[in-house]
């Protein structure tokens, strides 16, 4: 009996993760297999995942304070793929993330789809200050954390330029947050202040605290600004956001409810902290308060109130998140136009028909005309993906009255001749590309399910596996401005 | 007292207990007792109040493929009522153990975790499992209506078994067609074609009324996009499995399909199954059967499984081959 599931794939993933201060990349091998019993329709998961090559913590290269060296990334990339012993023709799936300040460089956008491009088949461009604290959280280990024990945790990833705060429980995301806290926010040099990052020179005036490049690296204001950041963070993460606190936010306030039991430090910072890469090769050296702010970190009296649980991984949490965590499967029984495929960053639109089909169908064209407007405004023909979700158990006929309607809406996009890209909530995807095939739709079909989007969310949809299933990686892509 | 009757007064019952128990804990009621989904099926044509509220998937995948984004809102669940001696310190332990039993009890239609009364179940739990007892009793001994045969214009034959009685003593003789329906078969049937297409009620009427409308529909879509030829689809009365060897003998298709009613559990009395063979014999052995089961609203949606079957037959069709001979051509 075992004979059937004995069957597995495998495919290469690539994480790429351009921070403010560093870059690193991961190479892993994931295995899918069907974990269906015999008798029913096939469910493919990724049942291991393997880690192949974790590449040593480089400094990001930069042109000036606000260009990023592309063709210096580009560089790194290549020759840790080479020590890898890979091509980019053999990464399958994986995601290539910009985070922290590094997003808010001029050409941040532009870089990261060229790397997707040059660097993997179906490699998917990320970014957005909630999703890199997600990431974080999952390569961190907190993600599993919170499933093992119960508690409400909080992963809070501190880079150079930012803190990314996620809150976990049980595998559930309560919330997110981002903050102006990182090691590289003041950078010394020879003893001396080399540079003070616009959000901290905000800080400094409001408190009226004296800093200036040129001062002296052990001048109290550094450690006023240390102490205000811990403070700040306790204060964050307990939901008691002061009016002081808001020079520090990026973004919106803390969006969970639930109280913050235990707390996981992630990034370069926590390296600070913990010291897991002691010993390794450090391509990267450092000389700014990255140190400083560990070590207030650790003193702060409200942030010891909190349990502190070890991260699994520290500066390489979020490589780790991006290549191994971001990549989802589809369900089993699918229809998708092989030729169609992948397809990258398409903005999603969520129609919900909340469990009345009737309902649901009469609301679908102003619907679609909403989507329309969001995504394609300027009616260039910008395709975006249709997300149905709690549809009401359907017969065939309301398969086919659906259909219809999909098929009628999807001629009013501005440009009618691209493909009907659907993504639906509950097992239905197979049976609706066909119908929709069967009414001689002009289009290409993509139809998935059992992907979990909303609008706002963008999908990258890879090739079909030989088990028929496709890789599907949901992310946003926000870059945004200091 | 008519059977039709007693089975609404047990519903009203259970309804009424789910009504007050609702009044007395607002948001713990949809939670605490979630074998309730799939009593939303009852048995009979006389509980007109069907209401599949859950979408299909919601209710019985028992575990989450996808990750799903949650609002960050927070179900504090009233307290439970099992601690009453020792309230004040135990309510919020009793809490948290409740959302814990809440949390397994999602995980599967089983009856974990519903608590008891004294060393009995509680009984609306009871109620719930005479209920759907009562209706896989009924699904056994139901029958398909034909109108719902004329619609898909199916016309009936009956296996070589007189009632269900003798249905359920002898399963060798719901292996062979009856000589009149052998006859008609012959007369009213295509020879030869690459798909022969059968129903048969087998051990759950329901199953056959709740679910062979979609799944044929659109298996029927699923060949025809895929350029495969059909048969002429018919309809057994009282057959088993095995019935398509002798139906594989007598008219030569490639591929066999038997829609049939699965013996009913408590969780499910309309479960459907498709049983596929490769140019299935008298003398076929088992291993060259293949299933896909667990077709009801529950479970496989009924559509989806249609659509997926023609895939399967079209894998067939390229293999030559069905079962475990399948698997090991396939590699």
């Amino acid at each position: 009996m075992n004979q059937f599931n004995k069957r597995h794939e495998t495919i290469i993933s690539a994480g790429i993760d351009i921070g403010t201060s560093t870059t690193k990349l991961i190479i892993s091998r994931f295995s899918l297999m069907n974990v269906a019993g015999t008798t029913h329709v096939p469910r493919i998961e990724i049942v291991d995942k393997e880690i192949l090559y974790k590449s040593p913590v480089f400094r990001t290269p930069l042109l000036d304070a606000s260009t990023i060296d592309t063709q210096g990334v580009e560089r790194i990339i290549r020759s840790q793929y080479a020590e890898a012993g890979v091509t980019p023709s053999q990464i399958e799936t994986g995601a290539v993330i910009i985070t922290g300040e590094t997003a808010t460089k001029r050409n941040a956008s532009e870089m990261l789809h060229h790397l997707s491009h040059e660097a993997g088949d179906f490699l998917v461009a990320t970014a957005g200050p909630d999703l890199e604290g997600i990431i974080a959280a999952k390569g961190s280990g907190a993600y599993d954390y919170s499933a093992k024990s119960g508690k409400v945790i909080a992963n809070i990833d501190i880079g150079g330029g930012t803190a990314n705060i996620a809150v976990y429980k049980d595998k559930k995301l309560l919330g997110t947050c981002t903050m102006h806290i990182g090691g590289r926010l003041i950078e010394f040099q020879n003893g001396i202040v080399r540079s003070i990052s616009p959000p901290i020179e905000r800080l400094l005036a409001e408190q009226g605290w004296r800093l200036q490049v040129g001062d002296r690296a052990d001048s109290p204001a550094v450690q006023q600004v240390t102490d205000f950041m811990a403070s700040s963070l306790a204060r964050i993460l307990s939901k008691n956001v002061a009016s002081d606190d808001h020079v520090l936010l990026l973004g919106h306030t803390p969006s969970w409810l639930d109280d913050v039991e235990a707390v996981v430090f992630s990034g370069g910072v926590s390296e600070c902290m913990y010291q897991h890469e002691l010993g390794q090769v450090q391509v990267a050296a450092y000389d700014d308060i990255g140190n400083q702010l560990a070590a207030t970190l650790r003193q702060n009296g409200r942030l010891q109130s909190f349990e502190w649980l070890e991260p699994v991984e520290t500066v390489r949490a979020t490589v780790l998140g991006a290549g191994t965590q971001t990549t989802e499967i589809s369900g089993a029984t699918i229809q998708v136009a092989p030729h169609e495929l992948p397809l990258k960053n398409i903005p999603i639109y969520q129609h919900d028909f909340m469990f009345d089909l009737q309902q649901g169908l009469d609301l679908f064209d102003s619907a679609i005309s909403e989507a329309i407007a969001l995504y394609d405004s300027t009616r260039e023909g910008q395709n975006f993906a249709l997300y149905i979700s709690n549809l009401p158990y359907m017969g065939f006929r309301d398969i086919q009255s659906l259909s219809q309607a999909i098929i009628r809406l999807m001629e009013k996009r501005p440009d009618p001749s691209q493909p009907i890209i659907l993504i639906i909530q509950s097992d239905h995807a197979k049976v609706i590309g066909q119908t929709l095939v069967a009414m001689n739709v002009q289009q290409s079909v993509i139809c998935v399910d059992q992907i979990n989007v909303e609008t706002g969310d963008y999908i990258d949809i890879g090739k079909a596996l030989d088990s028929g299933v496709v890789p599907v990686v949901v992310k946003t892509l926000t870059f945004h401005t200091s | 007292m008519n059977e039709q009757l007693i089975e609404q007064i047990t519903k009203m019952v259970v309804e009424k207990l789910q009504e007050t128990k609702g009044k007395a804990e607002t948001r713990k009621s949809d939670e605490a007792m979630p074998v309730n989904l799939f009593a939303d099926a009852p048995v009979g044509q006389a509980l007109a109040t069907e209401h599949p509220d859950a979408g299909p998937a919601g209710a019985v995948t028992f575990h989450r493929t996808t990750e799903q984004k949650q609002p960050a809102a927070t179900s504090k669940v009233a307290s439970a009522d099992v601690g009453a001696c020792h309230k004040q310190d135990a309510t919020k332990q009793s809490d948290a153990k409740e959302t814990e039993l809440a949390e397994l009890r999602k995980k599967t239609p089983a009856r974990v975790g519903v608590g008891r009364a004294g060393s009995r179940p509680k009984t609306k739990t009871w109620l719930q499992f005479r209920l759907d007892h009562a209706a896989a009793v009924d699904a056994v001994y139901g029958e398909v209506p034909d109108e719902l045969l004329d619609r898909l214009e199916l016309f009936q034959v009956h296996s070589k078994v007189a009632d269900k009685e003798e249905y359920i003593r002898r399963p060798d003789l719901g292996r062979r067609l009856s000589d009149e329906a052998k006859q008609t078969v012959l007369e009213k049937c295509k020879k030869g074609p690459t798909v022969q297409i059968v129903a048969s009620n087998g051990l759950s009427a329901k199953a056959i009324e709740e679910n062979l409308e979609d799944v044929y529909l659109s298996l029927e879509q699923s060949l025809r996009n895929l350029n495969i030829d059909m048969g002429t689809t018919f309809y057994v009365d009282k057959g088993r499995v095995a019935l398509m060897d002798e139906i594989g003998e007598m008219l030569q298709p490639d591929v066999v399909v038997m829609l049939i009613g699965e013996r009913p559990g408590l969780v499910s009395a309309e479960s459907l199954s498709a049983y596929l063979c490769y140019q299935p014999r008298i003398g076929t052995i088992e291993a060259d059967r293949m299933v896909i089961s667990n077709i009801h609203k529950g479970g496989i949606p009924p559509v989806e499984a249609g659509a997926y079957l023609g895939t399967v037959i079209q894998k067939v069709l390229k293999f030559e081959a069905s079962g475990v001979s399948l698997v090991n051509k396939e590699g």
